[in-house]
């Protein structure tokens, strides 16, 4: 997949939530359907699967993010099934979310963690981020059971890593 | 019927004057016709009978001498022949001896490679005996480190409640505000 396709399907993304006013809520509903889409075989096979009508698979799209998300994010994304470049959804994603924070001067910081946080600790998690790397930020936090405990924040290329996973890999090597 | 009354009657010996001698001419002319008959049997007759027995002795010669280079062909290629066995009979021995020494060589060449693979596969199977038991030993060691990771995951995770959850959390949130 070439790097023009995602920036045409970023571009034409972008204008259409700026459009609608909904660019917050949609690159914010984009980034968790691609980390959804990552992490779950059953979701991706099922939009990959060339063999479902492309209806059908629109319909999965559509009953996914139903009255959760704005429907211009569902109009999106069910756009991206329908022209069979579902596979792109990830990259169209980050790179949304790149530009919209880029537009409010902000710089992406992805955060993982094994579980959800509540809206107290993203708000001091984006402060403390910002505290330490010296820029605003945009958080994306991403529920993922693999790092077991802790979190794992991302700001550009600075990774600041206090997960369990980490530590006992530490200790596994020291094994 | 007249004429051969005649010539019967020419002929009768009771007609010649004796019984036994013809006449003075017969004689005369008989003996002159013999002694032609002689003249040309000695000039004519005779040079070709030596001719022809000439040409029947060169030929005889002839056949004689083709039979006796005929022979000598013989005797030489019987000579060539015998000569030509005990070549073959001296090809064939040394052709033996090659292939006595060559089965010699090739033996002995064998025995060796035997020998030196055998030695090969010994020390190989020494090398990786010891390496099986080295082998053994970091295998055993990577298995107990990785089941003791298992038990310490095991052992993390089961005592990490939700409590323990937010601890971590807050407690990222509070070092890195905190300038790490």
């Amino acid at each position: 997949m070439s790097l023009t396709q995602v920036n045409s399907y970023v571009a034409a993304m972008f204008e259409v939530a700026v459009a609608n006013d909904a660019l917050a809520a949609v690159e914010d509903e984009m980034f968790r359907l691609a980390r959804a889409y990552e992490t779950n075989e059953t979701l991706r096979s099922s939009l990959e699967d060339s063999s479902l009508p492309v209806e059908r698979r629109q319909k999965i799209v559509e009953q996914l993010l139903g009255g959760k998300a704005h429907n211009v994010t569902v109009q999106l994304a069910s756009m991206l099934v329908g022209t069979g470049h579902v596979a792109l959804l990830p990259q169209v994603a980050d790179a949304l979310v790149k530009r919209a924070s880029s537009e409010k001067q902000l710089e992406v910081a992805e955060v993982r963690s094994a579980v959800a946080l509540n809206e107290a600790q993203k708000t001091r998690l984006a402060d403390a981020l910002a505290k330490a790397t010296g820029k605003r930020v945009n958080l994306k936090v991403v529920v993922d059971p693999s790092v077991i405990g802790g979190i794992v924040a991302t700001v550009g290329d600075e990774v600041i890593d206090d997960t369990v996973r980490t530590r006992l890999d530490q200790v596994k090597a020291r094994f | 019927m007249n004429a051969l009354s005649v010539l019967l009657a020419a002929e009768d010996p009771s007609q010649s004057h004796h019984w036994l001698f013809p006449e003075i001419g017969e004689i005369i002319y008989g003996g002159i016709a013999s002694v032609a008959i002689f003249v040309l049997l000695y000039r004519v007759g005779w040079p070709m009978a030596k001719k022809a027995l000439e040409a029947r002795t060169a030929k005889v010669q002839k056949e004689l001498d083709e039979a006796a280079a005929a022979r000598r062909q013989a005797e030489t290629d019987a000579s060539n022949i015998r000569t030509a066995l005990g070549d073959v009979a001296s090809e064939r021995s040394r052709i033996l001896a090659e292939a006595d020494a060559q089965a010699a060589a090739l033996l002995n060449e064998g025995r060796a490679r035997i020998t030196a693979e055998v030695a090969e596969l010994e020390a190989r199977a020494n090398a990786e005996i010891d390496a099986a038991r080295s082998r053994s030993g970091d295998e055993l060691r990577a298995e107990i480190a990785r089941l003791s990771a298992v038990a310490t995951g095991d052992a993390v995770k089961s005592a990490l409640d939700d409590r323990t959850q937010q601890e971590l959390i807050d407690g990222f949130i509070s070092k890195v505000g905190a300038g790490r």
